[in-house]
């Protein structure tokens, strides 16, 4: 699944740790979403959501990297 | 055996109970081993004092059943689940392989005692192999 992780990581200046510090996961849990190699749960995508205030859409589009 | 990430909650409660487990098998073994070799009991004692040493592997397996349900972190989960299915299966897939040895070609049996170590040290060799998927 592609994503926009790394985008809205950088408008914030927040690093994979910063992220996954929020998130309450490892920087690992991070950082496997982030590059498409783990899909996320629904609770943790829309943790995502909610965290940079947009839709789970906007964040994760279904075309295969 | 969690790749390089520092340990969360649920894997510092893991370790501990592991490390309690293990205590008690050290124990257990050394209690049955002892009382084998200096009162050679019968009867139900036997079966107790033989069965005991593998309640403390038992109770290992339940420690990571328990980790696997406090961990919080999915991504984390998905790699110790994969490590264990592999683990699984080469064990599963090496005792199989030996067993057809043994019938066909009479190697030496292989003492059912060894298989849990063996899943160890395969989990741990399966763990390394999935966590490099993702690096």
């Amino acid at each position: 699944m592609k994503n926009r992780l790394r985008v809205l990581r950088a408008e914030r200046n927040w690093s994979q740790a910063d992220l996954a510090l929020r998130l309450e996961v490892s920087r690992q849990s991070v950082n496997a979403v982030e590059t498409g190699k783990f899909d996320p749960s629904l609770p943790l995508a829309f943790k995502l959501a909610r965290l940079f205030e947009t839709t789970i859409e906007s964040i994760f589009s279904d075309e295969v990297e | 055996m969690f790749c390089s990430q520092s340990a969360n909650p649920a894997t510092r409660r893991y370790l501990r109970r592991f490390m309690v487990t293990m205590i008690f098998y050290a124990i257990f073994i050394v209690v049955s081993v002892s009382t084998f070799v200096h009162f050679r009991p019968t009867g139900i004692g036997a079966w107790v004092l033989a069965i005991l040493p593998a309640l403390g592997i038992i109770a290992q397996m339940g420690t990571f059943a328990l980790y696997l349900r406090e961990e919080k972190d999915e991504f984390i989960r998905n790699l110790q689940i994969q490590s264990m299915l592999w683990a699984i299966g080469a064990t599963l897939s090496v005792t199989t392989i030996w067993g057809f040895l043994q019938g066909f070609l009479h190697v030496r049996p292989m003492d059912p005692i060894w298989v849990y170590p063996m899943y160890c040290i395969l989990f741990g060799v399966c763990h390394g192999l999935v966590c490099m998927r993702y690096k």
